[in-house]
C-alpha cells in the first residue's frame, strides 16, 4: 500500500547505482582473506559450541591417565629424565591430548560434510587450495591448542608444571598440532565412511601417539625400540614438547624440528593437491 | 492362506523372536569385526604394551607381575565398554533411523525385549573380551583360579554395562548423550575401579570410596577368577552386583512396558 504511493521514479529504479559497479567479477588480491577468515571461523564455532565434548571430555580422559599411570606406577618409579615420573608424563599426556584433538577436528569436519553432502559449501567458494586447507588447518590447530591449555591448566592442579624453554614448547605446541590437524584433512579428504576414519584413528594415530614416547622415556630402551622410536615422528613432537617444560630431550632437537617442519610441509603440499585435483571430492 | 486369519500363538515366551533379536543385536556389533572387534584387541594391546615399556624405561622397582595384575582388569574392561556401546549404540541409531518401529511392532514382550537386547549386548562383549584375552597372552600370563568366580563376575559386568547401555540408549536423543555418558560417568567409573593399579596404593579416603563403585567389584571379582587375589569379600561383590543389575533390570523392563522415550 504505502509502496504505491511513492512517486514513480522513486519506486523503481531498476538498476540502483550501487549493482553495475558489482557486475565485474570480485577481486581478492593474492589472498582471500575474508574467506580465510571465514572458513576459519566456522571450523572454530565447529567445536567450540560443543565445548563439553570437545574440551572438557579430552581433559578429563587426560586427568583419568594420569590419575592411573601414577597410581599403578608411581610407587616403583626412579627419577626419568630427571624428574619425578609425575613430571615427565604431565608434558607426554598435554601432547597426546592436543594431537588427537587437532586430528579430530579436521577429520570429523570433512567426513561430516561429505556424509551429509554439504562438502560443496566448502568447494564452491572462492577459496584456493590452499586457502582451503589452511583455514581447515588453523581451526584443528586452534582446537589443539585449547584442549593443550585447557589440560596443563587441570593438570597444573596435581603436579607442578614448569616452563623450561618457552620457543621450544611453543614451537612443538604448534608444530604438532598443525601436522595432525594435517594429518586429518588428508583423512578427511580419504575416507568415505565413520568405519575408514575410525581405522585410521585406531590403527594408525592412536598407535603412533602411544608408542611414541609420552608414557616411557626410550633412553633406557632396548635398542632396536629405541631405533623404531626415533623413526616416528609423532616421537619428535612429544619429545621436544616435553624438553620445553623440564628442559630434558631424548633425542636431537634439532632433527626433530626438521623432522615437524618438513612433515609439515610435506602435507601441506598434498593437501593442496587433493583440493586443487578434488581427489575424492569432486565428482 | 487358510491359516492367515488365526492368531499365532507362541507358548509363554517368544523364543524365537528372543533369539532372533538377541541374534541381530550381537551380529550387528561384530558383523565388522575388522573395526568392531580388531580395534578394541589392538588398543588393550596398546596399553599393556606402554605399561610394558613405562615399567621398563623407569627402571621399575616394584613387583615383576604388574602386567599379569593387569591384564585381567583389561579383558572385564573392554568386554564391558562393548557390552555398553553394543546395547546404547542400537537404540540411539534405530531411534535416529527410525527403524525402532520394527522393535516396538515385533510380537514380543516387554521382559522379551530387554532379555533380547541385554543376552545380545552381553555375548558382543564377551566375543571381544575372549579375543582380548588370547592377544593378551603375547604380554601377561594368564591363569585359571576360580571359573565359577570369572563367568559369574565376567558376566555380571558385561550385564551391568548393557543395562546401563539399554537405559541411556532409551533415554539419550543424540549421540552426544552417548558419549557424555561414556567420558563423564563410565570411564572414570572403570579406570578408578582398580583397573589399572591395586587398591593398596589409593590413600585411605579413596580406598573407602571405592567400595561403592559397582565396577570395582567386577574387576575386583573377575581379577579372583584369574588369579585368585581379591581386594573385597566376593559375596559382597555377588550382593552389590545382583542387586545392582535387577534393580536396573527393572528400570528397563518399565520403561520398555511404558514405552518411555520409545512410543509417541
Amino acid at each position: 500500500m504505502q509502496r504505491s504511493q511513492l512517486p514513480p521514479s522513486r519506486a523503481a529504479p531498476i538498476f540502483p547505482p550501487i549493482m553495475s559497479r558489482t557486475l565485474a567479477p570480485r577481486r581478492y588480491g593474492t589472498v582471500n582473506w575474508i574467506g580465510l577468515w571465514t572458513l576459519y571461523r566456522k571450523e572454530v564455532r565447529r567445536f567450540w559450541t560443543v565445548a563439553t565434548q570437545t574440551v572438557l571430555a579430552p581433559m578429563v580422559t587426560t586427568l583419568l591417565f594420569l590419575a592411573v599411570f601414577v597410581l599403578a606406577l608411581g610407587r616403583g618409579a626412579n627419577a626419568v629424565g630427571g624428574v619425578s615420573y609425575m613430571e615427565f608424563l604431565a608434558p607426554g599426556l598435554i601432547m597426546m591430548a592436543m594431537t588427537q584433538n587437532a586430528f579430530a577436528n579436521t577429520s570429523s569436519s570433512l567426513l561430516i560434510a561429505k556424509i551429509q553432502g554439504n562438502i560443496v559449501d566448502l568447494l564452491m567458494p572462492p577459496l584456493s587450495p590452499v586457502e582451503t586447507t589452511l583455514a581447515l588447518a588453523l581451526g584443528g590447530l586452534t582446537r589443539g591448542v585449547v584442549v593443550g591449555v585447557a589440560t596443563a591448566a587441570a593438570i597444573w592442579v596435581f603436579v607442578p608444571l614448569t616452563v623450561a624453554e618457552p620457543f621450544f614448547l611453543v614451537f612443538h605446541a604448534v608444530m604438532a598440532s598443525l601436522m595432525l590437524a594435517q594429518i586429518g584433512v588428508l583423512a578427511g579428504i580419504a575416507c568415505d565412511k565413520f568405519d575408514h576414519l575410525a581405522g585410521i584413528t585406531n590403527f594408525v594415530v592412536t598407535p603412533l601417539a602411544f608408542l611414541s614416547g609420552t608414557f616411557y622415556s626410550t633412553e633406557r630402551l632396548p635398542e632396536i625400540a629405541q631405533v623404531l622410536a626415533h623413526l616416528n615422528p609423532f616421537f619428535y613432537m612429544i619429545d621436544g614438547f616435553r624438553y620445553g617444560m623440564i628442559g630434558h630431550a631424548d633425542g636431537s632437537l634439532l632433527l626433530g624440528i626438521v623432522t615437524l617442519t618438513g612433515v609439515n610441509a610435506a602435507l601441506l603440499l598434498i593437501n593442496y593437491r587433493g583440493f586443487k585435483t578434488g581427489w575424492r571430492l569432486k565428482a | 492362506m487358510t491359516r492367515i486369519g488365526r492368531v499365532r500363538r507362541f507358548g509363554a515366551v517368544n523364543w524365537l523372536g528372543l533369539r532372533t533379536l538377541a541374534w541381530r543385536e550381537s551380529s550387528r556389533g561384530l558383523k565388522d569385526y575388522n573395526y568392531q572387534v580388531l580395534g578394541p584387541v589392538i588398543s588393550s594391546l596398546l596399553y599393556l604394551a606402554i605399561f610394558h615399556l613405562a615399567m621398563t624405561s623407569i627402571g621399575w622397582s616394584g613387583e615383576r607381575s604388574l602386567l599379569d595384575f593387569i591384564a585381567p582388569g583389561l579383558i572385564i574392561f573392554v568386554a564391558c565398554e562393548k557390552a555398553f556401546e553394543n546395547a546404547c549404540g542400537s537404540f540411539i541409531f534405530d531411534k535416529h533411523e527410525r527403524v525402532i518401529a520394527d522393535l516396538l511392532m515385533a510380537p514380543l514382550s516387554a521382559l522379551e525385549r530387554v532379555m533380547g537386547y541385554l543376552s545380545g549386548a552381553s555375548l558382543a562383549g564377551i566375543v571381544v573380551g575372549g579375543a582380548v584375552a588370547i592377544v593378551s597372552l603375547l604380554f601377561a600370563r594368564l591363569g585359571l583360579h576360580d571359573l565359577g568366580a570369572l563367568l559369574f563376575f565376567g558376566l555380571m559386568g558385561t550385564i551391568l554395562h548393557a543395562l546401563i547401555g539399554i537405559l541411556v540408549g532409551i533415554w539419550a536423543e543424540r549421540w552426544d548423550s552417548f558419549s557424555a555418558v561414556h567420558t563423564f560417568l563410565l570411564l572414570p567409573l572403570s579406570f578408578l575401579s582398580g583397573l589399572f593399579y591395586r587398591v593398596e596404593n589409593l590413600p585411605e579416603l579413596g580406598q573407602a570410596i571405592i567400595r561403592f563403585n559397582p565396577v570395582f567389584y567386577v574387576i575386583d571379582g573377575f581379577r579372583y577368577g584369574m588369579t585368585g587375589e581379591a581386594v573385597a569379600p566376593l559375596l559382597t561383590g555377588a550382593l552389590v552386583l545382583s542387586l545392582v543389575n535387577l534393580t536396573l533390570f527393572a528400570l528397563a523392563w518399565h520403561w520398555f512396558r511404558r514405552g518411555y522415550r520409545l512410543k509417541p
